[in-house]
């Protein structure tokens, strides 16, 4: 019970620290992204000859724009602290985060709640076949050290990680798309999506998510499967492996039962670290399959300096960075006795 | 985005696999009536913000509330002013006051009527400092609006204003009876619009597409296309691939895909009609005359001559552009017969250089001028046929000695950093054009403080004098004669180099017919309302 307390202690330790650490956060991005020059005035209309330099003005001066930065930055902290991430510069003003509703009923969407959901569900997905196929890979590598199927794998999981993501799916999508109707080329849904029973839709969907996730668990292989195959090969190489082996277990419980639990301790960390970048979209891989995920949302929102859009993403983005380093510490802590007992003294 | 690699995968695969698989099944040749039904899939790059258009600053939102929303006046094919929901209009003697009269009967799609009252509506919402627009600049000129009677709608100028028929021409009318009580910079009405023209909108997804369905309301007649879907996706490659797989009936292309790829391919020549039209705009090398030698008229008419256009038409659009001598469009009334562009002489142009005062006295290829070498920097923004133009415009100054740097930065900085600033010797940019000759903006000596669009720094007393006449002269044919001689002193002049008018491509599923080729000055998309889908050649819908 003494370490539970103990625990518990650190945790609300931790807890603490992050408040100064994301206003430190939130400070250093805000002042960066003010740093690029222009502002939304100057996407929107700027060689406009219709739109003059006085109406830009006026528009600086609705949005805030003309204040000193740091009278710009209290005013977005303050409203952050009651959670309202604000309404987008762009002209459809809609709310950065969640929906809101006005006196008629009529609901305007979040850009963040539109476009969150699509791009957890592609990261989700190809983090889970990242992870299983990493580790199927790396166990079969490292079992067979530098024999044929450990060079193969090799050699394949980095191509996969240097071929240019765009080309093999422009390639994939003229191929299955194109050439064979196998598969739709681009975007979530076919027309009709409404009218179609549940099922249909299921397999509507899953039809139009295979290239988008394929191409984005790709790159992702070759790491993975490195770290799981290097683990493997340290493990085998450890004493208890040896005792294993010498009482005469099957070399299949060998690996499977002793060494891989241990060569998946370090992977906690890894998924740990991977949480803040479940919400985080390709822009390259959302424009080519027209998907309309945070990466894009992140991507025009700087281009047009959309600044409300900027700030609320890296908002999420820091405080999921700093939940992840502390589930990725949990997760270590619980696994391994050894962590646990670190922490507790 | 990606279509340089796109031409990659083709050839990839017209080495590797055979042909379709899946042959055209629909003959599109042969003569079809027009009928009414069908549906239309376009692609859009960027997805519409705001239908509300004086609102709106994209591309996107506009060409879908030009769908739903009527004005008063609008521009017919050959760019004439022609009536809308106004039947005529007068314009006083003194050239101050003009009368709309609106025609009978009209409605708004929700049956409410449509009066004068609905356009003094818009007209104060377009001048209200609270609304958010940048385009109020034009309608405060109004010293007073009022609506006479329900057909009858009246400005009145302080001064003879002459592009104000071109503002009502492009004002798009809101209805009063839902805004009211709506505050414009955030309503519903943006998203969930009410309007008068041919279409309705009945559904909006987020990131994936936006659907029109004909209004039978529409106090313009009913289209023959029943239903207009765009679909938003942000890649050009991928639209092309959406296009050839039959997926949308049309797109904007690129001069590779409309000279090279398209016509190589039986297939796709089969079920794709190409079409081109002239645009707004035009690209130009401009000079910051504030600046030696810039300041000097025949150092720019020297690389006037320096430069030949028709090889950067043929370079950088494959031919598939124009060379202009003035800064209006080709075949309307503004733009002067007589003027043609400098031709390419390269002698002249040494000649010229050597009468301004630049010789290659060190004999090192590049001339000199009281010792100083003549090199300049030419900026452009993140451009891929500007780039290119660069380039080449490199090439030939290097031939008459005038060495060029070449810099490319991104849109914001460019703006902020460098033009609102003066900090450059010369840019190579483009203008897009209302329909309206004024160029005061532009030109006028008074235009140049930082965020304004004199930002070459031109001055010239008689285009001042000239511009100023333009804009208080209401009479087409008058304005005509002012805009012919302020091109030709600007022609001479040079302080801008015309580079190319490139036109606007689209490829179009055959299915699509009616559509009016060669274009005419307004583009193809002026009679869209009157294209129709044969139900023959029509895809294999879904009931709507």
């Amino acid at each position: 019970m003494k370490w539970l307390h103990k625990m518990l202690n650190y945790l609300i330790k931790r807890l603490l620290w992050m408040i100064p650490m994301l206003i430190g956060i939130s400070l250093i991005s805000f002042f960066i992204m003010h740093l690029a020059p222009g502002d939304i005035t100057a996407s929107e209309s700027a060689f406009n000859p219709k739109a003059s330099e006085e109406s830009r003005q006026k528009l600086r001066a609705l949005y805030n724009l003309d204040k000193p930065l740091m009278t710009q930055y209290s005013l977005w902290l303050k409203r952050i602290v009651k959670l309202d991430f604000g309404n987008s510069f762009a002209s459809h003003q809609r709310p950065v985060l969640w929906e809101t509703k006005d006196a008629k009923g009529n609901v305007s969407k979040g850009m963040i709640q539109d476009a969150l959901p699509i791009t957890l569900m592609i990261n989700l997905i190809g983090l889970l076949i990242i992870f299983a196929l990493s580790i199927f890979l790396g166990v079969v590598s490292a079992v067979n050290q530098n024999r044929w199927p450990d060079r193969l794998i090799t050699i394949i999981v980095f191509v996969g990680f240097a071929v240019p993501g765009f080309w093999l799916a422009l390639l994939l999508m003229y191929w299955t798309g194109v050439t064979h109707s196998w598969l739709p080329i681009s975007g979530l849904h076919s027309a009709g999506f409404e009218k179609m029973s549940h099922i249909a839709q299921y397999a509507d969907l899953f039809k139009h998510l295979i290239l988008p996730v394929s191409i984005s668990s790709l790159g992702g292989l070759a790491s993975i499967s490195l770290y799981v195959r290097n683990g493997m090969l340290d493990v085998l190489q450890q004493d208890f492996i040896t005792t294993a082996r010498a009482k005469g277990l099957p070399e299949n419980k060998v690996i499977y039962g002793h060494a891989l639990r241990n060569t998946l301790l370090p992977l906690i960390t890894i998924i740990g670290l991977s949480i803040p970048g479940l919400i985080g979209g390709s822009v390259i891989g959302e424009s080519i399959f027209a998907i309309s995920g945070m990466g894009k949302l992140f991507f025009d929102a700087v281009l047009m300096r959309d600044f409300p859009v900027v700030m609320g993403i890296l908002t999420i983005g820091s405080v999921l960075t700093l939940f992840g380093n502390l589930i990725a510490d949990i997760g270590y802590a619980w696994a391994d006795p050894r962590i646990r007992r670190g922490i507790s003294n | 985005m990606y279509s340089r690699y796109l031409l990659l995968v083709f050839l990839l695969f017209n080495v590797t696999s055979c042909s379709d698989k899946k042959e055209s099944f629909y003959n599109y040749e042969g003569t079809f009536n027009s009928e009414k039904g069908g549906t239309l899939i376009d692609a859009m790059s960027g997805e519409p913000s705001n239908l509300i258009s004086m609102i709106a600053g994209d591309s996107a939102s506009s060409a879908i509330s030009g769908n739903i929303f009527n004005k008063l006046i609008k521009y017919d094919k050959n760019l004439e002013l022609a009536p809308e929901l106004a039947d005529k209009w007068t314009i006083s003697g003194d050239q101050k006051t003009i009368t709309f009269y609106l025609k009978r009967n009209l409605q708004w799609a929700d049956g409410h009527s449509l009066t004068s009252d609905d356009v003094l509506f818009t007209w104060k919402l377009v001048t209200d400092d609270k609304t958010r627009t940048p385009y109020g600049s034009d309608y405060k000129l109004v010293d007073k609006a009022e609506a006479l009677d329900p057909y009858t709608f009246r400005v009145n100028y302080k001064k003879a204003y002459a592009p104000a028929l071109d503002s009502w021409a492009s004002l798009q009318i809101l209805p009063k009876h839902i805004l009211k009580d709506e505050d414009i910079n955030h309503t519903f009405f943006s998203r969930k619009p009410t309007g008068s023209s041919y279409y309705k909108l009945t559904q909006w997804i987020n990131g994936e597409k936006l659907s029109l369905e004909a209004s039978p309301s529409s106090v313009m007649g009913e289209p023959n296309i029943n239903q207009l879907t765009s679909r938003f996706i942000p890649d050009t490659s991928s639209q092309f691939l959406e296009l050839i797989a039959d997926n949308i009936d049309l797109m904007n292309i690129n001069p590779i895909q409309f000279a090279r790829v398209i016509p190589s391919r039986p297939d796709l020549k089969n079920k794709l009609a190409l079409y081109k039209e002239l645009g707004n705009s035009y690209t130009y090398l401009g000079f910051n005359l504030k600046h030696s030698p810039f300041n000097d008229i025949k150092v720019r008419q020297a690389i006037n001559y320096a430069l030949d256009k028709q090889e950067i038409i043929d370079g950088v659009l494959l031919g598939l552009g124009e060379p202009v001598a003035s800064p209006y469009k080709p075949g309307t009334r503004w733009s002067d017969q007589n003027l043609h562009p400098y031709p390419y002489n390269k002698n002249l142009a040494l000649k010229l250089l050597h009468e301004a005062g630049f010789n290659d006295s060190n004999h090192d290829g590049i001339l000199e001028k009281d010792g100083k070498p003549f090199t300049f920097e030419i900026l452009t923004n993140q451009n891929k046929q500007r780039e290119m133009t660069a380039v080449l415009i490199q090439r030939r100054l290097k031939d008459v000695g005038i060495d060029v740097k070449i810099r490319v930065i991104e849109w914001a900085s460019f703006v902020n950093q460098f033009i609102k600033t003066g900090d450059f010797d010369a840019v190579i940019l483009g203008w897009s054009l209302s329909l309206d000759p004024d160029q005061y903006n532009i030109w006028h000596s008074s235009q140049q403080k930082p965020g304004q669009f004199n930002f070459i720094g031109y001055i010239n007393k008689e285009v001042d004098q000239l511009l100023e006449e333009g804009r208080t002269e209401l009479n087409p044919d008058k304005r005509e004669k002012i805009y012919h001689a302020f091109s030709k002193i600007l022609l001479k002049e040079s302080p801008v180099i015309y580079l190319y008018a490139g036109y606007g491509l689209t490829a179009m599923n055959k299915r699509i017919k009616g559509i009016e080729s060669p274009a005419p000055p307004a583009g193809i998309a002026y009679n869209s309302y009157e294209w129709f889908i044969p139900s023959t050649l029509r895809r294999n819908e879904m009931a709507p």
